[in-house]
């Protein structure tokens, strides 16, 4: 976190030593409670300069900081306190010694089992908070603190509710951050506890890919893709996560939040499981590598990046046109050959269609028919025996 | 995405699909999806390592079986024998068009209507069975004739694009019943004929020179034929 110099020098009773960022809603300081002697966050928000409107904000805001305020959680970060000074209406928090999710995405690859870790410490977080009647709103990498050893705390709880400016459609108000909202966070229809459940399951999907889930030029763009865009599973994009992962994960992202993992809690059940299933392997794979350390081996090349980057449709979603993606794990790199590249016999078996099976060779090739014909045969040179003899 | 090879060829589809797939729990699906790979790994062992391929849904994997229809039968019927193990699986097969599609680098799939039939199939059938479409019927009955009268009728189904599909069913007793049938038509017709024949003579020459006939024919002389009229007139209480 960087500091910067303050502009004003005091909030309510707190004394601003520092400015830590500055957001879409306000100046985010660095501030002392003296009555404490404790380091505070204090989150300021600017109140709307038409005075109905400031007084509706104000109190929204209060709510939020009310509602937020009662949260007590390992995995969320505390506030203290909230208040206003002039126009400016501030959050007192617990001030965090970490790094934003965000910056550490951007720094490099996190390996899956980092992953998977951050994303169960949110999902917990966030279970708890919508226990208590919270939702969150705007789960996204720079709301998410990674912290030393390890810990992980979730930000801004309930601020998205706050920003309802930021992004406005034709069919009313929307709020959150247009790549990690959920489908129903952009149609504008009303948001529940699910809809942090899909805005992180597009962080954990991030993470694992390392690529960004929905893009757009604009925010239409990323609208219409959060709300239609199916994405591969993440195992497609990156060979080392494991087939669970893809699960959870297509879980999280369900579009019809009836489908989706109901509760936070059951998600973070999954990404525990997942992750003692990579703790299992990793195990494993160390064991490996510790007996082949002093052997020589012939490598076969992994293929897995050259494979397929599309998603695989259910059953009931199969048309003609639908494109079934290779499946990695079965080699069938010869039939394949024969289909792109067939020689001649091949070209004429695999191109015609089936004829109906003549007379003749059902009863050459079928012993029932063959004693039919035969009984037939035999009884008519009897009768024609007995009728003419 | 542009087709690989612009002729369709023709493959029988075999689709295994889990059934409630999506209402499982991760870690259920998963440890599903691993077993029907094990399962797959198995039931292709017999086939020709350049005779198939294995396509990913999202719900189950199809295998699409090139110029062996008698081997995706065999492969359909095996892979329900999974179902011991706790994998509830349902199977559709079919016969039809399938075309290698290609993105560019790294996008292969496979797209056609032998594919999406099998996939409707597999969703008519119930836990456990195996359900089978006329035109699969049609190439396993010309690729090996016997093998679809062990085939039994499990109705004409619609599926949501309002496309019906005429469904069979591996039924073990089916071929045995059709045997039986084939006997029985056998000896009837062997009857008929044999007795247009003794009809065709009694009309040209007299009932009592063929019986007369016969009868010399098998060696009975006129006494002894005599005593064997009465006797059978007495059982029978025959009296002219």
């Amino acid at each position: 976190m960087t500091k910067k110099k303050p502009q004003l020098a005091q909030l309510g009773r707190y004394k601003i030593t520092g400015e830590l960022g500055r957001g879409a809603m306000g100046v985010v300081y660095k501030g002392e409670d003296p009555a404490l002697d404790r380091t505070v966050a204090l989150k300021t928000v600017i109140l709307s300069d038409d005075a109905a409107g400031k007084d509706e904000y104000k109190k929204r805001f209060f709510l939020e900081a009310k509602a937020a305020g009662r949260l007590s959680h390992p995995q969320v970060i505390t506030v203290y306190d909230f208040g206003q000074e002039g126009d400016t209406a501030y959050m007192a928090m617990e001030f965090l010694k970490g790094k934003e999710l965000r910056t550490r995405m951007q720094e490099g690859s996190i390996s899956v089992p980092e992953a998977v870790h951050i994303a169960e410490q949110v999902a917990e977080g966030l279970g708890y908070a919508h226990e208590h009647g919270v939702v969150h709103r705007d789960v996204k990498p720079s709301n998410i603190m990674l912290l030393p050893h390890d810990k992980v705390k979730i930000m801004d709880f309930g601020i998205a509710r706050m920003r309802a400016s930021d992004h406005k459609t034709s069919t009313g108000l929307v709020l959150g951050t247009p790549k990690y909202m959920s489908p129903e966070q952009v149609s504008g229809s009303p948001v529940d506890h699910r809809s942090d459940i899909f805005s992180l399951g597009v962080v954990l999907y991030e993470m694992l890919t390392h690529t960004k889930l929905f893009q757009g030029e604009d925010t239409p763009q990323i609208f219409h893709s959060v709300a239609n865009f199916q994405p591969p599973p993440p195992s497609r994009v990156n060979s080392e996560v494991p087939p669970m992962l893809d699960f959870v994960v297509e879980r999280a992202l369900k579009k019809d939040p009836s489908v989706r993992y109901q509760d936070a809690f059951e998600l973070a059940a999954d990404l525990r499981s997942a992750l003692s299933e990579l703790v299992d392997r990793e195990a494993a794979a160390a064991g490996e590598k510790q007996r082949d350390r002093d052997t020589t081996k012939t490598m076969k090349l992994d293929a897995d990046s050259l494979r397929p980057v599309f998603p695989a449709p259910t059953a009931a979603a199969i048309g003609s046109d639908t494109r079934l993606p290779m499946s990695l794990r079965f080699e069938c790199s010869n039939a394949i050959e024969r289909l792109t590249n067939p020689t001649r016999s091949d070209r004429k078996r695999l191109t015609r269609a089936p004829h109906p099976v003549g007379l003749v060779r059902r009863i050459w090739r079928e012993p029932g028919k063959r004693l039919l014909f035969l009984s037939i045969l035999a009884a008519a040179l009897v009768g024609s025996a007995i009728a003419v003899v | 995405m542009k087709p690989a090879n612009a002729a369709a060829n023709l493959a029988s589809v075999v689709f295994l699909k889990i059934q409630e797939f999506a209402r499982r729990p991760a870690q259920e699906q998963a440890r599903l999806r691993a077993q029907l790979e094990a399962v797959v790994a198995v039931v292709t062992a017999d086939l020709r390592p350049a005779g198939w391929i294995a396509l990913d849904a999202a719900d189950g994997i199809a295998i699409a079986v090139l110029d062996d229809p008698e081997g995706a039968l065999r492969l359909a019927q095996r892979s329900l024998t999974a179902a011991a193990a706790g994998l509830p699986l349902s199977v559709g097969v079919n016969h039809g068009a399938v075309q290698i599609t290609s993105g560019g680098r790294g996008t292969d799939g496979m797209t056609g209507d032998g594919i999406a039939v099998a996939a409707s199939v597999a969703e008519f059938a119930a836990s456990t069975r195996v359900l089978i479409s006329r035109s699969f019927r049609d190439a396993l009955a010309e690729a090996s004739p016997p093998l679809d009268a062990g085939l039994s009728p499990a109705g004409v189904f619609t599926d949501a694009g309002l496309r019906t599909h005429e469904l069979f069913f591996p039924d073990k007793s089916a071929a045995g019943r059709k045997q039986r049938r084939l006997i029985a038509a056998g000896v009837a017709a062997a009857v008929v004929i044999v007795g247009t024949g003794i009809g065709a003579r009694a009309a040209s020459g007299g009932h009592q020179k063929v019986f007369d006939a016969t009868m010399g024919k098998v060696g009975m002389s006129a006494k002894q034929r005599e005593s064997w009229l009465r006797g059978l007139r007495e059982k029978v209480g025959f009296k002219p």
